[in-house]
């Protein structure tokens, strides 16, 4: 064929750049690019037989059923006011500490990510009970916003995570294998943020000061109001990292568990229920046309083959492990500054994974790193969405001190995706332990 | 939000309740040494109807995701000429789309195309899907035109 040649491969990249940029819905001109090009590699017959089999294979795809399931748990979650049970909770216990409403804001973004997978809501929803809390006791709007901010990036990470979800589909790699590895990243990254804290509120102790003590029967009854949530969650991600249950069938029972709760706290109303399914339903037609478009592209990028002579090139340069995943990286957080993180992901996956899987890495642990990489893209300019959420949520603080406010948490992030590459086991020693 | 949106949201989620309930009982069967045959197919037809049904929501509140960095700095008119591209590209799209799956469909129309151990029946399954997409390509035909009017 005269057009299967990794330049072609090349063009179509440069083209899909250039409409996304454009404006183009993401899902649709991936497929478009992707179609197109399979037309021009293999014949336009060949193209459209293409496009029917991936759509009807999507959409009857098992362990796609992971994720509007996912979605369904977290709006039942939205509707009976999870994410302020756990950000009281969370506060009544640490709130009397010199920053302590901010460490309870990461916990709270922490616990909120295991009930939801989006970053962009655990920053609206925590953000929505934590800022008025911090403004009210008189802590520093940067920190206040920076802290919510770089803590709503936990939701992508902590499991269940949509982006990890999605990259297990495109990637052909274990959903389950993917949620387990995320455990210690999000972990630790939760821990990096409260060094941050830390460090920034002993430097300057006027930036968040310290709050009264609750009560001890306070703090119970607060702990009280998500026993159960902490209860399904265990269930949810303990099942999956155990190997009880699949990712699919922990879906479900996560959002039978949160049909339950709701309906036992009296709050799983039609119109409750009617809202939960529109948006589940308008957010996974988004990711499913993404998912869609992507593996369209991802078909063509392959018979271009232009991931193997990325690959070769990278791997003819000698540049060994280390330099080629901070290659890697740098790439990743660049494109990162233009491109929407899901975008990022199925643009480069395609043509990344190989070149990570020839230093030795595995699919598994690009999927944490990627994932974590998207993260950071949420909490820099000129995109950061999290923090255009933040000011939609602090109206009364200007976008430039919530940057200034994020810097602190972003230069973490950094140390923090440096050490996934110096250490890979981070991310793969949890799920070899538990054998998943 | 009209009655045939609302009754697509209805059904929509009837399908994930669906899904809920066939993978919860399953995993309960299961432990309790009942296993539920062919819960994975029942599971892939809920999910093919609530993602069917997603995609045309998700048209419907024109909700698809878009890199809007340059397109938010653009002139009025000119956001209005991106935003008509932009329908035209996804319009094109879901009609290749439709075409793909609706020539594998006419294709197999006699291949008795069915599950394994329930005997789900395939060229539903597909009918379902074709039918969404065509509801996708209306729906963003519709926008264009009134974009343009």
């Amino acid at each position: 064929m005269l057009y299967d040649t990794p330049a072609t491969g090349l063009i179509g990249i440069a083209l899909l750049l250039l409409l996304l940029l454009g404006g183009g819905r993401i899902g649709a001109v991936l497929g478009l690019v992707g179609l197109a090009g399979l037309a021009l590699v293999l014949g336009p017959e060949a193209a459209l037989i293409k496009g029917g089999v991936v759509v009807v294979d999507t959409l009857t795809r098992y362990e796609l059923g992971t994720l509007p399931l996912f979605l369904f748990m977290a709006h039942i979650f939205f509707s009976i006011d999870a994410s302020r049970d756990l950000f009281d909770a969370a506060a009544k216990m640490l709130g009397h500490r010199r920053g302590g409403l901010a460490y309870a804001s990461i916990a709270g973004c922490a616990g909120f990510g295991t009930i939801n997978g989006s970053s962009l809501a655990t920053t609206a929803t925590v953000g929505l009970v934590a800022f008025p809390e911090m403004q009210k006791r008189g802590y520093d709007d940067r920190l206040a916003t920076g802290t919510i901010a770089a803590g709503g990036t936990l939701g992508q990470m902590i499991p269940p995570s949509g982006a990890l979800i999605v990259f297990g589909i495109i990637a052909e790699t274990s959903i389950g294998k993917l949620f387990t590895a995320a455990i210690i990243p999000g972990i630790t990254q939760a821990l990096f943020y409260a060094a941050v804290i830390f460090i920034l509120v002993r430097l300057n102790p006027a930036l968040a000061p310290a709050g009264e003590r609750a009560p001890w029967a306070d703090r119970l009854k607060a702990l009280g109001r998500i026993w159960e949530i902490v209860a399904l969650v265990l269930l949810v991600i303990g099942g999956i990292s155990m190997g009880w249950i699949s990712p699919a069938e922990a879906a479900a029972v996560g959002a039978a568990g949160a049909l339950l709760i709701a309906s036992l706290r009296r709050k799983l109303t039609r119109a409750a229920l009617f809202h939960a399914f529109h948006e589940t339903l308008r957010t996974s037609g988004l990711i499913y046309l993404i998912i869609i478009g992507a593996l369209i592209f991802s078909a063509f990028v392959s018979v271009t083959g232009l991931a193997d002579a990325a690959g070769a090139l990278v791997t003819g340069m000698g540049l060994g492990t280390f330099w080629t995943l901070v290659l890697t990286a740098l790439l990743l957080l660049l494109l990162g500054s233009v491109l929407d993180g899901l975008a990022l992901m199925l643009l480069m996956t395609p043509i990344l994974l190989p070149i990570v899987e020839a230093t030795g890495m595995s699919a598994i642990w690009f999927g944490i790193f990627i994932t974590r990489a998207m993260e950071i893209g949420f909490v820099h300019p000129p995109l950061g969405m999290n923090l255009y959420i933040m000011q939609g949520v602090a109206k009364n603080v200007s976008i430039e001190r919530i940057f200034r406010g994020v810097m602190p948490f972003l230069a973490s992030d950094f140390a923090h995706l440096l050490l996934l590459i110096l250490f890979p086991a981070m991310a793969m020693w949890l799920p070899e332990v538990l054998g998943n | 939000m009209n009655r045939l949106t609302r009754t697509a949201i209805w059904i929509g989620g009837a399908a994930l309740l669906a899904a809920t309930a066939i993978d919860t009982l399953a995993v309960i069967g299961r432990h309790i040494g009942l296993p539920i045959t062919g819960s994975i197919e029942l599971m892939q037809a809920a999910v093919l109807l609530s993602g069917a049904l997603a995609l045309v929501i998700s048209s419907l509140d024109d909700a698809h995701a878009r890199v809007k960095l340059v397109v938010d700095r653009l002139s009025p008119r000119m956001r209005g000429i991106v935003d008509r591209v932009s329908d035209g590209a996804s319009l094109l799209f879901v009609a290749a789309l439709l075409a793909g799956s609706g020539w594998i469909a006419f294709d197999l129309r006699g291949g008795h195309e069915q599950s394994e151990l329930l005997g789900v029946p395939w060229w539903l399954l597909r009918a379902i899907a074709n039918a969404c997409l065509l509801a996708i390509v209306l729906i963003l035909g519709w926008r264009i035109v009134r974009r343009r009017a």
